[in-house]
């Protein structure tokens, strides 16, 4: 009995704790799927009772949405892309030599990490539009490489600290060039701590919200929290619209999430990034 | 002759040992310096350049025309002075602390009781973490705009939820028409995406404690409540630090929650300090007042970043 007391409660905890969870993303899920009547409703249902999937086509048509969501992949994508480099290269740099002020280094690396993004937004405005590349790719590309650098340093250096340096001396007397053994050696090692560093890097810059808010002004160049966020803003709101959007501007994001759980915890620890 | 000789060519080698010192200390320093030097690069021109110009700006009236040419005037502490007159931009600063205070101890305590249940190992406790996982997922953007509509005045679900259960002051309740019950909104929607990290950070912190002290605790007869205040607790005393630590980092500068949910607040009484530095100045172009708010978070934030280095510093050493 008070066996049954004890774990009785437990599970209770556990169903509320997931339906807090998990409910919301299930009212995003339904509300976008279904009609406009059982939107604005006071009794809403809780299951739609003639579930469609028109608000998807037409929010990546007419809502801008599909554009945004070829601005969010290119502008993340290349972010990550320039980042896997960078960051590859200053990691090796910092695990593989005896580098002056190392330690110092590493601290400001992990300290910019808690910089609050508001402190330089203002700055980079104005180099972006000196540069001419307010509304660019480039311009926010270039932004947000400042925040995911050093993320992508910290959580790379984490990795290849864990790589002994043994295998590449070996390799080396063998007459590989550092080079040769950096690429042939270390790379393929490191491969797990690329792909974690490259799916940190491109989830900053997916979900970005307040340079891309201040840096993209034409509809065409908007990226999708952008989109998402002026939706909200209208006088009548179209929440099957926005739904409908925050549904394709998360699966993403929670698809990579689940599959690589363990992964990511790995990298989160290590390099300091929650949400 | 061949003595002559000799002299001449043991010339080089008189002052060589030092330079010959540096030259091998350039030679070793090249490769590794030119790997670091984009990063370098980055780090200081988007990072440090900036936050130095943010820093000076905070020290100058200016508004669009002067930012772009950067001919603001300079006028000391004026704009520190403002927050602290200005009714506005002072109680932007007081709402981050309290609100995201309260954001702290919410995620924590949550946190911590999610963890200590995921530690039970139920049956099912798979799909359990799968399931606290998943807010962690939603980017901040679209949380906010979900919560949003649950909230919603007239069709949102928390409200014919609260209605159904007999509250029926909470009938077309308008959640963001004051300060106090849209933080209760905005609180439910931090929360919701931080109890995950916090959670499953302490979870994989539990996992690692010694079965055989809480064991002989209870053999001992402790409390369930007495083995967590007085065994749990303390052993992980280091990874509460850093997570609250961190959580604080985090809330106190959250942006875009408030920027999406708060907006509607009368007065926008509920901005906080980033939100308020922020529309300073794109939204009213006072960008000297914008950046000395902006100044004065990452001042606070500071203090709490160098806590959050020398503990992860000590971690790593340990």
């Amino acid at each position: 009995m008070t066996w049954l007391l004890r774990r009785g409660w437990m599970y209770a905890s556990m169903l509320a704790v997931s339906a807090f969870s998990l409910f919301p993303v299930y009212w995003v899920l339904i509300t976008s799927l279904k009609p406009r009547s059982e939107i604005y409703t006071r009794t809403p249902d809780l299951w739609p009772s003639d579930p469609q999937w028109h608000e998807y086509p037409r929010v990546l048509g007419e809502g801008h949405v599909g554009r945004a969501l070829l601005n969010s992949l290119v502008v993340a994508g290349a972010t990550t892309f320039v980042c896997l480099i960078v960051g590859a290269m200053a990691a090796y740099a910092l695990t593989r030599f005896e580098i002056p002020f190392k330690r110092v280094l590493m601290m400001l690396v992990l300290m910019t990490q808690m910089f609050p993004l508001v402190v330089l937004v203002i700055p980079l405005f104005v180099i972006m539009r000196n540069a001419d590349l307010l509304g660019t790719y480039a311009g926010l590309i270039v932004a947000y490489l400042a925040f995911t650098v050093p993320l992508a340093v910290w959580v790379m250096r984490g990795f290849l600290v864990g790589i002994p340096d043994e295998l590449e001396h070996a390799a080396r007397t063998d007459g590989a060039t550092r080079l040769g053994a950096m690429w042939r050696v270390i790379l393929p090692l490191a491969a797990p701590g690329l792909a974690t560093t490259a799916v940190l890097c491109f989830l900053e810059g997916w979900k970005e919200f307040m340079l891309a808010l201040t840096f993209m002004n034409e509809e065409s160049r908007k990226t999708l929290p952008v989109v998402i966020q002026s939706f909200v803003g209208r006088g009548d709101t179209d929440w099957g619209a926005i739904m409908a959007a925050s549904v394709i501007y998360t699966l993403p994001v929670v698809v990579v999430f689940v599959l690589l759980r363990r992964h990511l915890m790995q990298g989160t620890t290590a390099g300091a990034v929650k949400g | 002759m061949s003595h002559g000789a000799a002299t001449v060519r043991a010339r080089p080698d008189m002052g060589g040992p030092a330079l010959a010192g540096v030259r091998r200390a350039v030679a070793r320093l090249t490769l590794p310096v030119l790997l670091l030097l984009p990063a370098l690069i980055i780090i200081v021109g988007l990072i440090g350049y900036p936050l130095a110009r943010t820093i000076w700006l905070s020290f100058t009236e200016t508004r669009l025309g002067d930012l772009i040419d950067g001919s603001g005037e300079w006028v000391g502490l004026e704009n520190y002075g403002e927050i602290f007159a200005d009714e506005h931009l002072r109680t932007s600063l007081i709402n981050t602390v309290v609100f995201g205070s309260a954001c702290v101890v919410g995620t924590m305590v949550f946190g911590f009781a999610v963890a200590l249940l995921l530690n039970q190992r139920l049956r099912g406790n798979l799909l359990f973490s799968v399931a606290v996982l998943l807010p962690w997922a939603v980017p901040a953007l679209a949380a906010s705009a979900i919560w949003r509509w649950l909230f919603d005045d007239r069709y949102g679900f928390v409200n014919w939820a609260l209605v159904n259960l007999g509250f029926s002051s909470f009938q077309d309740y308008a959640w963001f028409a004051d300060r106090q019950s849209a933080y209760v909104a905005i609180f439910v929607t931090v929360v919701w995406q931080s109890f995950p990290f916090v959670a499953l950070s302490l979870l994989a912190g539990l996992q690692t404690l010694p079965q055989e002290t809480l064991h002989a605790a209870a053999v001992d007869g402790a409390t369930a409540w007495q083995r967590f205040r007085l065994v749990t607790l303390p052993l992980l005393r280091p990874i509460v630090a850093v997570l609250v630590v961190f959580s604080t980092i985090w809330d106190f500068k959250i942006f875009d929650q408030i920027y999406v949910m708060a907006q509607g607040v009368p007065d926008r009484a509920a901005d906080t300090a980033a939100v308020t530095a922020y529309r300073e100045s794109f939204a009213l172009g006072h960008y000297g007042t914008g950046s000395a708010i902006a100044v004065v978070l990452f001042a606070i934030l500071l203090v709490f970043s160098i806590l959050y280095v020398r503990l992860i510093g000590r971690e790593g050493r340990a």
